[in-house]
């Protein structure tokens, strides 16, 4: 008997209704399936809540990788990138890209059926996905909307406006859900507005709660934007959420809004239930190069310099590695993870402290990291066995300008990329020490990354090439080139005994397993 | 002289553009005269290069739907007033849009993208991209009629350096005579690049091309210009222009990038040893 219908049993389906399985199931991706996701699902952006993109499956071994082979590929037929996390339930998975939404069958690649939104007036920049709940999807659009869709056949039941798209705001995010609250954000900082992270009812996109970043717009002498546009995590222990916040507005110009700006480029502690600030801690302190925090906040247990912590982890676009202790936000370790040039250093509460000659000037600052940063929205993965947070980074400099006559709204200014490149580094928690980094060529990568409780590394170079690395030491173990650049994260799941790889490339879905002869797992789940 | 060819083909330029009446033609003409005859505006990036062009004339309807697409899909790297945003130029001092006469540069740009430098491909008609191309050219035109006072870097803003300690600083702690000429390879170069454009290229010059050396494993070797390298390939042009490749696993290969030097001075650079070394670079004339 698989996980799968165990938990089902655990979470008291009768054991005489599995024969009907699919029809049942169909109704229910329930808190509980999102609270312990069976190994056939991938229910939430990251796989589960903790972000840590770490799988159990071990059927794909640094062993065997080499015979990877391609299961099934699709085609969105779409220009636009792929950008987007798959959620895979029921044996469907459904994913993104702007305006559109597919559910495709997981074992074998086939349309299950397509919903083409109208197109907005906002920005198209990329799609991260829906999410699920019970039988319907949560999903999106591009000019910040919400819209819930019946998962059987993609019909809009309700459509509520998150932000208003023709001040500037647009939507791009996975929704976070936890028990009955949904959970979005919306993007946009070419225009000084208010970042916020809202909480609708599930049935009917009403507001329960709704928590501001910054003071209303047209507060004096404050920041506005802080925009969470990348899905949170949570610990049910806890039962608190945490979310990154986007940058402050105007971009560049920081001289307008003086001080750290909060709750711009933070990471912030929240209770589900209420939308009340718990604790916040800021990784880009009056940030004035578009350094969002909004990079996942991943949830990890563990030993900590000999001691039991309840961990948060974030690899940060400014180029930082923050480890907090996840009950109060307090720091244990800050390090960066490639080179930066824009503190003066880390203050005594583990933030760095920015240089204020570092901020953009008349003629230009040259900056580490780029605009970009070192690390992007595409996901890192924590791997347990080896204590390694393994992250696509991006050595890279560029230069940095703003002048008054740059005015003080939206950009406020120019920057200019001179190089980058990308590197793969495995970072030891406890050290903030790189244990082994692997090249991914010049240029930005894309890629998110997965671990597997095998030993392996699934991500992507810049070149386009998938990649399956030994977590051990980064050593290549298989390799396919994907005919185009890699903007998703991997995924791992396994359904009738067979282990599946997702990658995405370009506007291509593609699903790797092992040759049929070579499943070693069991066979069809116990009837 | 050049000043009159360029004033010629600004009028000419309106008058195609908004296809008024000649009497209304004439009033623009006149408000183009006052234009130039105003306060010199610093010298930016497009417009250095000789005449401005002559643009096709594009409706107000044409700009509007494409002001509209540019929204959706151009905004987040190109900035919503096509004066540059995340990671993608300022288009309004971009001299392909300013030598781009009927679309026929933009719009092979947006069909095929610029995937080296992460400008994706868009699957838009004929008349969604006219209209991009109508929207882009506006702005530009908006752009190069006002005085400055908005975003972007002009020649001016990059003159803060001392020429003397640059000079000191190209001869010594940059090291950039091991490369480098001030007679030789650089002679003239504050002539063939100026601006934001020459400073991008003196910090990291860009489609600089390294030379490959492969060796098989019968010890064959081939030599040329590299064509493209990743973890497991490499692949290069040889002396005929032909394009060979190998399997890293299969050869040993030596490539010679001298322009990674540069990459080693990133974490050299005080921002005054820019600034200095650009000033005495604006002197190779």
């Amino acid at each position: 008997m698989n996980l799968f219908y165990r938990s089902m049993i655990r979470f008291g389906v009768v054991a005489g209704a599995l024969a009907s399985a699919p029809v049942l199931v169909a109704q229910g991706v329930s808190s509980d399936t999102l609270l312990h996701p069976p190994k056939d699902s991938w229910p939430i952006y990251h796989g589960d809540y903790s972000g840590k993109r770490h799988s159990a499956l071990t059927q794909i071994t640094p062993q065997n990788v080499k015979n990877l082979t391609l299961a099934w590929a699709f085609q969105t037929n779409q220009v636009a990138q792929l950008k987007s996390a798959p959620l895979l339930v029921d044996g469907i998975l459904y994913f993104t890209v702007p305006d559109n939404i597919w559910a495709v069958d997981a074992r074998s690649g086939r349309l299950v059926w397509h919903h083409s939104s109208p197109t907005t007036k906002g920005l198209h920049i990329g799609h991260r996905g829906v999410a699920v709940y019970k039988d319907k999807l949560y999903y999106t659009t591009t000019d910040a909307h919400l819209q819930c869709l019946d998962a059987r056949d993609g019909k809009v039941k309700w459509d509520v406006e998150i932000a208003d798209a023709n001040k500037g705001q647009w939507a791009t995010m996975s929704p976070l859900i936890v028990g009955n609250h949904v959970m979005v954000g919306a993007s946009g900082d070419f225009d000084n507005l208010q970042g916020f992270i809202r909480s609708v009812d599930p049935e009917t996109g009403a507001t329960q709660w709704q928590w501001d970043a910054t003071p209303p717009v047209g507060t004096p002498k404050t920041t506005t934007g802080g925009n969470a546009w990348v899905t949170g995590t949570y610990d049910p222990e806890l039962n608190l959420v945490y979310w990154g916040t986007g940058n402050p507005t105007p971009v560049l110009n920081g001289k307008v809004r003086p001080g750290d700006n909060l709750y711009t480029c933070s990471i912030v502690a929240l209770n589900p239930e209420t939308g009340k600030l718990v604790w916040a801690f800021q990784p880009s302190p009056h940030d004035t190069h578009d350094w969002d925090a909004v990079e996942i906040p991943v949830l990890v247990d563990g030993d900590f310099h000999g001691k039991p912590h309840n961990m948060l982890m974030q690899a940060s676009r400014n180029g930082y590695f923050f480890v907090l202790d996840r009950t109060n936000g307090k720091s244990l370790l800050t390090t960066p993870f490639g080179p930066v040039n824009w503190t003066l250093g880390v203050d005594k509460d583990g933030r760095p402290i920015p240089n204020p000659d570092k901020e953009p000037a008349p003629d230009g600052r040259l900056i580490a990291p780029d605009e970009g940063g070192m690390t992007n929205y595409r996901s890192p993965s924590f791997d347990p066995k080896t204590g390694l947070f393994i992250v696509s980074a991006a050595p890279s400099y560029s230069l940095y300008f703003a002048k008054p006559a740059d005015g003080t709204y939206g950009w406020a200014g120019a920057d200019y990329g001179l190089w980058k490149k990308g590197v793969l580094e495995a970072i030891d928690y406890q050290t903030g020490k790189i244990r082994w980094s692997h090249e991914l060529g010049e240029g930005s990568p894309g890629s998110g990354v997965l671990t597997t409780a095998s030993g392996l590394v699934f991500t992507g170079d810049v070149a386009g090439n998938f990649l399956a690395l030994d977590t051990a030491d980064g050593r290549t173990l298989w390799h396919a080139y994907s005919g185009s650049g890699i903007n998703g994260g991997p995924e791992t799941y396994e359904l009738d005994g067979r282990q599946y790889v997702l990658m995405t490339s370009g506007s291509v879905l593609f699903a790797w397993s092992l040759p049929e002869a070579e499943h070693a797992g069991p066979a069809r789940a116990a009837k | 002289m050049v000043r009159m060819l360029r004033q010629a083909f600004f009028c000419k330029r309106l008058a195609l553009k908004v296809l008024l009446p000649s009497a209304c033609v004439l009033t623009l003409v006149g408000v183009a005269y006052g234009q130039n005859q105003g306060p010199a505006r610093p010298k930016s990036t497009v417009g250095s290069q000789g005449p401005l062009p002559v643009h096709e004339a594009f409706s107000a309807a044409a700009i509007e739907a494409g002001g509209s697409l540019f929204q959706q899909h151009c905004a987040f790297c190109h900035g919503r007033d096509a004066g540059g945003g995340e990671s993608g130029p300022d288009l309004t001092r971009s001299k392909l849009v300013f030598d781009d006469k009927n679309g026929e540069a933009i719009g092979a740009i947006i069909r095929n993208g610029r995937l080296e430098k992460g400008m994706p491909k868009f699957s838009l008609g004929d008349a969604e991209v006219m209209n991009l191309v109508a929207f882009v050219h506006s702005q530009q035109d908006k752009a190069l009629s006002q005085s400055g006072n908005r975003k972007g870097v002009d020649t001016s803003d990059l003159q803060t350096g001392n020429v003397e300690k640059g000079r000191e600083y190209f001869n010594g702690a940059g090291t950039c005579v091991k490369c480098h000429s001030a007679t030789g390879d650089l002679a003239g170069v504050a002539t063939r690049y100026e601006g934001l454009k020459l400073e991008q290229q003196m910090l990291y010059p860009r489609n600089v091309k390294a030379k490959v050396r492969v060796t098989e494993r019968n010890g064959r070797t081939s030599a040329g210009t590299l064509a493209f390298q990743d973890e497991f390939t490499i692949a290069l042009i040889d002396g005929n222009g032909v394009y060979r490749s190998w399997s890293k696993r299969d050869v040993t290969y030596k490539v010679d990038a001298p322009v990674k030097a540069h990459v080693e001075l990133f974490d050299k650079y005080t921002d005054a040893d820019i600034h200095n070394l650009m000033a005495y670079i604006q002197t190779l004339r």
